[in-house]
């Protein structure tokens, strides 16, 4: 007899409840990559990892109210936040191999995301090459079976602790913006590569700067065909606009109700009772959206929801500090709401930013005249 | 008119403004190299001190409006340097002028303050009661926080003894706390607003600056408006020392300024977020300016109460 939804949920909730770490993730170093490594591994041997990935590569397939069941229970027992050193590889890297790898690239690199083995991370901008990806220049020569890469990349989160890199690269010397794009599996301990971490605003070094000098790949390291790296990389970023999101977005919703309940004062009611009516509306447009997408591609929407999930966790961050008051324990401790806040910046520039969203959803979703760019 | 309204700065205040110019110049203060969270200029402050800076509402022909122009002045560097309190707050508050730099907190002496690792004073606004603590050496630890600002806490607070000053001084040191909070925004924004604009004229995407896209010049341009009336409002707040103007002046910048730093940061993209880029030395303290004396919300009350009382000039 297959299981319910409800007898779900409540094997979720007695898996959480007796498996959630109880320490802090650390923010950054080998420290963030072992914690996030052990998580993404106990999630797999109890058989929670990879919901969403198909059950040929070791998935669960689960159903969408299944997922939504899984981070509902995964918000309320306050487990480590789903944004971690593993992100890339179980969230673009992973389902971007699915969509697009070959057969023994899949069966080899698969399997050690799922497993908690190894950490991937993206190395997509560039240092003049953010809004405007398909500007890119680091460069592939294909020599022989190999390519040679030289240039930089840089926003790679966590390239400092990753194994892999997802990168794109410019392959064909004579093509211009996203043509002649190539979407290559970058081993991180290849000679030739220089990692450099950057310390953000909000605390951690968990930005990167990658320099490539002469870094020799394999062919057989390229995903989705040999300039062909743009298609293969919007199945990425498509997929980061989209249901990737849902943990995100039912974290931000539970962390709502915390608020709420930490602070019951009727001059907080209005803050707070806003705060609640975007959150509720996030959740409905976010599941309705997952949904959709259950039964067949989903359009644009998916950037209105993580727009509207972007700016309402600065929202979010910002009633907390205030709420709590700028000297209290919680807003000064260490990875604590001042972090948060500084933090929640990024919200609105990492995966595309707000502008950019905004024209996807005016061009795509509204209809409206293109723009010039 | 007999009485024209005085918007340029007097010779006076040009002159010193001018030789403030100078001695910034030749300290040769530039935003710290390293990446750090706050940076605390000691040899500034030494500078002030001997150039009499602190000391400027004192002195003949000089006031409130005066010192906020300093402040404000002093806001705009990439460092830090104890000087709000020290000159719209502790003349009437202190008996010992040397007794700064001054720390203020609100509530608990216990609780973490700005400047207390190197305050000598700590002003403590208890609601019935304004406490005058001096502060010795050693007594405090320092609290590690994010808004750019040396922030400390009193280890043992109970231990030191505490002059009460009379519940008659409250309404003046939240008048003038508000007003320094409002002056020294005024001061941090114009930096903050210079350096993004600056990177938005150079920083190209799509072929083309992106300051030359409207989306991005509209908010910044609603950013400069928030910056000049954070301004006007903070130097008619220093200018009447009415407590209506000088909640009215913080309730603005500490409602605008979150919106403010957003956008700003927003289009500095990923580098902006990088202790490697200025804007934080000036968005990490507008955040913790933001905070103080119940935000914007216990601002605006304050301001209410003032209106509704007629305490307006």
């Amino acid at each position: 007899m297959s299981e319910s939804l409800d007898e779900f949920r409540a094997r979720a909730r007695a898996w959480l409840q007796a498996n959630v770490p109880h320490h802090a993730a650390p923010m950054e170093g080998p420290e963030s990559r072992d914690y996030a490594l052990a998580w993404q591994k106990r999630q797999y041997e109890g058989g929670w990892a990879g919901l969403t990935w198909p059950q040929a590569y070791g998935g669960r397939e689960a159903s969408v109210l299944q997922q939504i069941a899984w981070f509902e229970e995964y918000a309320r027992a306050n487990a480590p936040s789903t944004h971690n050193a593993c992100f890339v590889g179980t969230n673009h890297a992973g389902p971007t191999l699915i969509a697009c790898g070959t057969d023994e690239q899949k069966s080899f690199h698969l399997p050690r995301i799922m497993k908690g083995e190894v950490i991937w991370c993206q190395g997509f901008s560039e240092p003049n090459t953010g809004s405007d990806l398909a500007s890119l220049r680091t460069k592939g020569v294909v020599e022989g079976d190999e390519l040679v890469v030289n240039g930089q990349k840089i926003w790679s989160s966590y390239a400092d602790i990753a194994d892999y890199q997802e990168l794109l690269l410019r392959t064909d010397p004579d093509s211009a913006r996203h043509h002649g794009l190539s979407w290559v599996i970058c081993k991180m301990d290849t000679p030739g590569i220089t990692v450099r971490p950057i310390k953000t605003m909000a605390g951690p070094a968990k930005f990167a700067e990658v320099f490539y000098d002469n870094v020799r790949i394999p062919l057989s390291n390229v995903v989705g065909g040999l300039n062909n790296g743009w298609k293969t990389a919007m199945s990425t970023l498509g997929f980061e606009r989209g249901t990737a999101s849902l943990a995100l977005q039912i974290s931000l919703g539970q962390r709502v109700e915390e608020l709420i309940a930490a602070n019951k004062d009727v001059a907080l009611a209005e803050t707070l009772m806003d705060l609640r009516a975007d959150a509720a509306a996030l959740r409905a447009m976010s599941y309705q959206f997952a949904v959709k997408s259950e039964t067949g591609p989903v359009g644009s929407e998916g950037s209105m929801i993580r727009l509207y999930f972007a700016e309402l966790a600065q929202r979010v961050a910002k009633a907390s500090i205030e709420i709590f008051g700028i000297a209290a324990p919680n807003v000064l401790e260490e990875h604590g709401l001042g972090f948060d806040y500084f933090d929640a910046y990024s919200e609105t520039i990492a995966g595309g930013t707000a502008e950019i969203q905004r024209n996807i959803i005016a061009e795509r979703v509204l209809g409206l005249p293109r723009g010039s760019r | 008119m007999s009485h024209a309204v005085q918007f340029d700065l007097s010779e006076d205040q040009s002159a010193i403004l001018g030789g403030l110019e100078q001695l910034i110049g030749t300290l040769n203060i530039e935003a710290p190299k390293d990446p750090v969270v706050s940076a605390y200029s000691q040899p500034l402050d030494d500078e002030l001190t001997t150039g009499g800076f602190f000391e400027i509402t004192q002195s003949e022909g000089f006031g409130l409006l005066d010192g906020a122009l300093i402040v404000e002045a002093l806001a705009k560097l990439p460092v830090s340097v104890e000087a709000a309190a020290s000159i719209l707050i502790a003349p009437s508050f202190l008996e010992d002028a040397g007794r700064r730099p001054v720390a203020l907190v609100s509530g608990s002496a216990a609780a973490p303050a700005r400047f207390l690792p190197m305050a000598k004073t700590l002003l403590v606004d208890k609601g019935d009661d304004v406490l005058r603590i001096d502060i010795p050496e050693g007594a405090v630890e320092d609290v590690e926080t994010l808004f750019a600002y040396p922030y400390g806490r009193l280890k043992n607070p109970g231990a030191l003894p505490a002059v009460s000053l009379g519940a008659g001084r409250v309404a003046e040191l939240r008048r003038r706390w508000r007003m320094a909070i409002a002056v020294e925004a005024a001061g941090l924004m114009q930096s903050a607003l210079d350096t993004v604009l600056e990177h938005v004229k150079t920083r190209q995407q799509f072929g083309r600056p992106i300051g030359s896209f409207q989306a991005v010049q509209h908010r910044l341009v609603m950013a400069a408006e928030q910056g000049q009336a954070t301004r006007w409002l903070a130097l008619r707040a220093a200018w009447s020392d009415s407590e209506a103007d000088a909640a009215i002046a913080a309730t603005y910048a500490q409602d605008a300024t979150p919106k403010f730093c957003n956008d700003l940061h927003q289009f500095c993209g990923a580098m902006g977020l990088t202790l490697e880029f200025p804007l934080h030395h000036w968005t990490y303290r507008l955040r913790a300016l933001l905070g103080e004396m119940g935000g914007s919300s216990g601002s605006a009350l304050a301001a209410a109460d003032a209106v509704w009382a007629g305490k307006v000039p």
